[in-house]
Order: C-alpha cells, then sequence, then structure tokens
C-alpha cells in the first residue's frame, strides 16, 4: 500500500470537483435548501382551525351542547369554530358543507341523547369527515376530542355535581415539551444528506472511470484495487466531512434576519435543540458516507450510463429512506420489513444520530456503540465489495 | 532502420518483450490463440491486423491488463502480470482515457505520481515533447481531439518507461502531428525503449523496424516489411497481409492466384502460419 498513491486519487478527486461548480453547488447548496424548508414548513406549521357543523336531532337538550361548543369556538386560540349549526334532518346538508369545503368535521347529536343520559348509559355522537387524509382527520378528531371533555359538563343530569376532570401536563425527558417536528428530524438530514449525495456523486464519477477507459489507464499503473478505493473512499469522505460540518453548523445554530424592505424578518439556520456531542454524530455521518461511497462504487458496476446510476435511487436510497426508522419507528414496521431495515445502513445511523442528538447519548451507551460497530462493519464490507468488482487481474 | 540496441549488449541481446504460446479464451471466443513473439530492445514493432483479429487482447496480456489463460508473457525476463513491472511499462489505451474536468497539468501530474514519478522536471519534459507546456492550465475538455491525443500520449511517457505499449495511437491524429509521433518513436527507440505499435492502418506499417501480422488471435506473418512483401509475393503491404491470411491479394478464399506470385506467397503464408 503506498500512501502517496492514494493521495494521488483522493487529491484528483479535489481537483475535478473545484472544476465542477454545479456539483459543489449539489453538495452544498441542495442540503442546506432542503433542510432549510423542511425545518421552516415543520417548526412554523399554522394552526388548522377546524370548522364545524352541528347537526341537533336531539332538540333542547341538545341546543345545550351546541351553545357549548360555540362559546368554546369564541374563545381566543379556540382550535375550532362552528360554520353551521343544523336542526334535526341537517345530515344532508352538514354532508354538503364538508364536500363543498365550507366544513372539515360534522357532528351529529343523537335523538336518543337524554334519554341515555337519563339511563346512565353514555350517547354516542357521530363525527363525519372526508376519509380522504387519514393523519390530518385523526387529528382534528383529537382536538374535537379535547373540546369535547368540556363540553361533557353540559351533559351532566340536572342536579348532579359536575365532575372534575382532571387537567393534563406534559413533561418529557429530552427535548424541551414545545420541541418541533423539525427538532426531531434534524438528525436525520445530518445522515441522509451525506449518503444520498455521495453515493449519487461517486456512483456516477467511478462509471465515468470505466467507461472513459481511465480506470485501464489507472490499472495499468502500479497502483493496487485497494488504494483506488482508499483513494476513493478518502476523497469523497474529504467531501462529505465539509458537507457534514455546514449541515450541523447550520441545523443547530440560527442566526435572525431583520426585515428587509417587504421581505419579513426570517433566520438563517434551523437552531434545532441538540443535546449531544456534534462530534459524535459528525462520526456517525461520516462512517455512513464511507459506506455510500464503496456503494456507489460497488453499485457502477451494474450500469453502463450516467442516467443507470440516477435508476439506482429509487431501488436503494428510497427503500432505505421508508424503512430506516425515519417515518415510521423500525419496531413497529411489520416482521418481514423489519428483518430487511435491521441490515440497512440507514437504519443504524438514524439510530445512533437520534441517541446523540436528541438524548445526549455517548460513547458510553451500548446503542451508539451498536450502531457505531455495525456502520464500521457495512463500510469495511462495502470496501471489500467495491475492490473486489474492479477488475483487475493482476492481483 | 536495422537494430540500434546492439551497442548495449554484444551478444543477440535478451528480449524486451517474450510470448510464449500466449492465449486468452473469452467464453467460446478464442481471442488470443497460441502466440509466440520476442521482440529485441531498441526496436519498434508493428502489430497489424484487421479489428478483431486479437491486436488489444495481445497488448492487454503483455501490459499486464489480463491474465493470459495459457501460455506466458515476459517483459525485461519477469512474467507478467507483475504489479512492479507495470512502473517500468508505459501503455497508452486506445480510448483517450483522460479526466475531462482535470487540466492538462493535474492529467498528467496524477498518472505521474501513480508511475512513481512527480517531479515537476520531468512532467514539463513531457509536455514539451508533445507541445502542449503552453496549454498547462487547460481543462482536457477544451483541448481539441488532436492536443487530447497528445496528451493522453504524455500521460503513457511520463515515467519514461523501458517498454511502450501503444493501442492505435494515431487514430484521428493528423498528418503532421502522426509524423512527430513517429519521430519521437524513433528517438525512444534509439535510446533502447521498445515500442509496440498496434495498427490497422497498413501506411503506418513501413516506419516500423518489423511487423507482426495478426488474424483470428495468430500470427500469420512476421518481418521486415520488404520481408512480408517478398514472401507473399505483392507490392503492397495490405495486400501481403491478404495473401498471407491464405487470401488471395483481392481478399476472396484461396484458389487461382491471380498474381504472378499467388501460388508461392499460398506456401509462404501456410510456412509462416505454422512457424509463428
Amino acid at each position: 500500500m503506498s500512501p502517496r498513491r492514494i493521495l494521488a486519487i483522493a487529491r484528483r478527486i479535489a481537483q475535478g470537483f473545484r472544476r465542477d461548480e454545479r456539483t459543489l453547488g449539489l453538495m452544498f447548496v441542495v442540503p442546506l435548501v432542503v433542510t432549510a424548508l423542511l425545518g421552516w414548513v415543520l417548526s412554523e406549521q399554522v394552526d388548522e382551525v377546524v370548522d364545524v357543523a352541528v347537526v341537533n336531532e336531539a332538540g333542547q337538550v341538545g341546543d345545550r351542547i351546541v351553545t357549548a361548543l360555540q362559546d368554546a369556538a369564541t374563545e381566543p386560540d379556540s382550535d375550532i369554530a362552528v360554520a353551521a349549526a343544523l336542526g334535526a334532518g341537517g345530515v344532508p346538508e352538514a354532508e354538503g358543507m364538508i364536500r363543498d369545503g365550507r366544513a372539515d368535521i360534522g357532528i351529529v347529536i343523537p335523538v336518543d341523547l337524554l334519554e341515555k343520559v337519563l339511563a346512565g348509559e353514555r350517547p354516542t355522537l357521530t363525527v363525519i369527515a372526508e376519509g380522504t387524509d387519514p393523519a390530518a382527520e385523526t387529528g382534528r378528531f383529537g382536538t374535537l376530542q379535547a373540546i369535547m371533555a368540556d363540553v361533557a359538563r353540559e351533559l351532566v343530569p340536572p342536579g348532579a355535581n359536575p365532575p372534575v376532570l382532571p387537567q393534563v401536563e406534559r413533561r418529557t425527558i429530552y427535548l424541551s415539551v414545545d420541541a418541533s417536528q423539525a427538532d426531531v428530524l434534524a438528525p436525520i438530514f445530518l445522515g441522509f444528506f451525506g449518503y444520498f449525495f455521495v453515493f449519487l456523486l461517486t456512483g456516477v464519477s467511478f462509471l465515468r472511470e470505466r467507461i472513459g477507459g481511465t480506470l485501464e489507464r489507472l490499472l495499468a499503473t502500479p497502483v493496487t484495487r485497494f488504494e483506488i478505493v482508499t483513494g476513493y473512499s478518502l476523497g469523497f469522505g474529504t467531501f462529505a466531512t465539509v458537507q457534514v460540518i455546514a449541515l450541523t453548523l447550520f441545523i443547530l445554530n440560527s442566526v435572525d434576519v431583520p426585515a428587509i424592505g417587504p421581505l419579513p424578518p426570517f433566520s438563517i439556520g434551523l437552531g434545532v435543540d441538540a443535546v449531544g456531542s456534534p462530534l459524535l454524530a459528525f462520526v456517525i455521518a461520516l462512517l455512513l458516507s464511507l459506506g455510500a461511497v464503496n456503494l456507489g462504487i460497488f453499485l457502477s458496476t451494474f450500469a453502463r450510463t450516467e442516467l443507470q446510476v440516477i435508476q439506482f435511487i429509487p431501488l436503494v436510497i428510497v427503500p432505505q429512506a421508508l424503512l430506516s426508522g425515519i417515518l415510521w419507528p423500525v419496531e413497529r414496521l411489520p416482521e418481514v420489513l423489519r428483518a430487511i431495515a435491521n441490515v440497512l445502513p440507514l437504519t443504524y445511523a438514524v439510530d445512533g444520530l437520534r441517541e446523540v442528538m436528541l438524548k445526549g447519548a455517548d460513547l458510553t451507551s451500548g446503542a451508539v456503540q451498536t450502531d457505531l460497530a455495525v456502520l464500521g462493519g457495512i463500510a469495511v464490507f462495502f470496501v471489500v465489495l467495491a475492490s473486489l468488482t474492479i477488475k483487475r487481474e493482476v492481483a | 532502420m536495422t537494430a540500434t540496441g546492439t551497442t548495449i549488449h554484444a551478444p543477440a541481446p535478451a528480449p524486451a518483450v517474450e510470448a510464449v504460446g500466449l492465449r486468452k479464451r473469452f467464453g467460446k471466443i478464442q481471442a488470443v490463440d497460441g502466440v509466440d513473439l520476442a521482440l529485441a530492445p531498441g526496436r519498434i514493432y508493428g502489430l497489424l491486423g484487421p479489428n478483431g483479429s486479437g491486436k488489444t487482447t495481445l497488448i492487454r496480456m503483455l501490459a499486464g491488463l489480463a491474465r493470459a489463460t495459457g501460455g506466458e508473457a515476459r517483459i525485461l525476463g519477469t512474467r507478467m502480470p507483475s504489479r512492479p513491472m507495470l512502473a517500468r511499462i508505459g501503455y497508452m489505451p486506445q480510448a483517450e482515457a483522460l479526466y475531462p474536468e482535470l487540466s492538462v497539468g493535474e492529467n498528467l501530474g496524477f498518472f505521474a505520481s501513480l508511475l512513481g514519478r512527480q517531479d515537476r522536471g520531468a512532467i514539463d519534459a513531457v509536455l514539451d515533447l508533445v507541445e502542449l507546456r503552453d496549454r498547462k492550465g487547460t481543462p482536457a475538455l477544451e483541448l481539441s481531439g488532436g492536443m487530447r491525443r497528445r496528451l493522453s500520449l504524455a500521460c503513457t511517457l511520463v515515467h519514461e518507461p523501458e517498454v511502450i505499449f501503444l493501442d492505435e495511437p494515431t487514430v484521428g491524429v493528423d498528418p503532421a502531428l502522426r509524423v512527430q509521433f513517429w519521430a519521437h518513436f524513433r528517438r525512444l527507440a534509439a535510446s533502447g525503449t521498445t515500442i509496440l505499435v498496434a495498427s490497422h492502418v497498413m501506411d503506418e506499417a513501413d516506419r516500423c523496424d518489423e511487423l507482426v501480422f495478426m488474424r483470428d488471435g495468430r500470427v500469420i506473418g512476421r518481418g521486415t516489411g520488404a520481408e512480408l512483401r517478398e514472401r507473399a509475393g505483392t507490392t503492397e503491404l495490405e495486400a501481403a497481409f491478404l495473401v498471407l491470411s491464405g487470401l488471395d491479394a483481392y481478399g476472396n478464399p484461396g484458389g487461382g492466384a491471380p498474381t504472378s506470385g499467388g501460388g508461392q506467397a499460398n506456401g509462404g503464408g501456410q510456412a509462416s502460419g505454422g512457424a509463428a
């Protein structure tokens, strides 16, 4: 092994980058823009006001609930608005309002409300929703239930004491109570971008070596396959390093920019709450990128054109994004998918980055040790795999 | 034009490049089918044959890029493939094989450092040689086709190799540049370098000291241009190639020879095929 030749290959990669501004932009500007965009959307999502159409089939008793809902809606910062209070037989109209978007949810107060309450049974309210966006509707349903807990006092039979409902207060172990979705996702940005870009760039870059004949010329020199793979890892690893540092700074810090002319004030950087060591997070992201470099080299064997390298994205990157615990926790995946998730490098990186950045875990944490060990193992595995795909019949 | 390397060794010099029964099979295709060669140091050899005759495969085996499936290849006495020996061999592939976004100097510097020659002197010297010194900072992408070809040659020569394999070095090169290339090959040979040039352009053949005709993976004739013409009984090298291939001078299979020396040529062709 010759450090001189490894450095020569790494330097060659850096020289190529320096003359390719677009690729540099792709590696640095794109992750920052996407992270900023996601952070913005996730942390400043406008709270939705749920428009409710109430259908009262229960007459006078039901009116008390309708009034209570209307009162709740007029409170400042209320999450609901009463779009219409309809009388008996109003269900079709409420449904029509939901169809044409004038209401989000319909509530039907049943005819037998009084009967049930007097009998000490729980009356059933029917909630009508569009049924096209389960996640959003679950959210609206939650809003409604919280309000209904207050409204329930109106249902206490006359003469009885209203029940005393406990107040709920949230406390958290790791991030602060009002941490946003962006805080939780920030660690993943770190891992994912490095993985994605490094994979794509090495794949294309190595494919060019193969089809352009430079690999043939490389192999006509005393360089070894291991030196080529190491040189590549060093070259692209350096870029991944700079990228991860830029992203880390961007995610952890935030600079406020005051209003300029028509532009509202805004901030650069996410200023995310992270507790753990940025250095450890960086090591995890770097190990992941090293695997990506060599995965790119390996997969370039199976591509004949640059377009075919791009075709590996849906095959290699998308399943990892779906299964690695970014969107759904790995533990809740069906058994077969969980087994797949357990061999994906991104799974370990996501877990490690979360442990470190959200929970402040350090090297003494068993979970972090496992993640580092597995990521290291995967990186070594791909280094070997990549060197084997460089066809040299010489040794 | 005859042996110029004689001053080094008084007795017959050991061959710089040697092949003994060299074979290469790709699946069902026998690309190189038992080639014996001995190339003396300080001479320029032309490897001639049509596309697909096995020239590139033979060169790749000799240059240590492909492993033979039979026989053996030796460079400067060392059995190939041998990694350390690669630093003493220059190989110019058929493809341009340059990094388009890198400058002339960066391309050359990169291959030079892989070959163990990093000093600026060596790089500038070879740039002078291919007349690209004033283009040192230009990205290869912006060079003309001929300049890229020159840069490719410079990358092959930068470490002053003792044995050079050139695979179709003058394809797409204009005549003036071709003359310069050959003048330089001649200078290298005079300093003791052994050069094997693969080509399918017969008019370059006369610039070589000796020719090797190849067809269907076999050597079908060897000797100076004059010797081969005489053996085939033709005046044109191209016709000599066809005759030695067992065809007549017009490329028709065997049979009635149209030229006066046809019968004789056929006999010569078989004899040389057997000897090769």
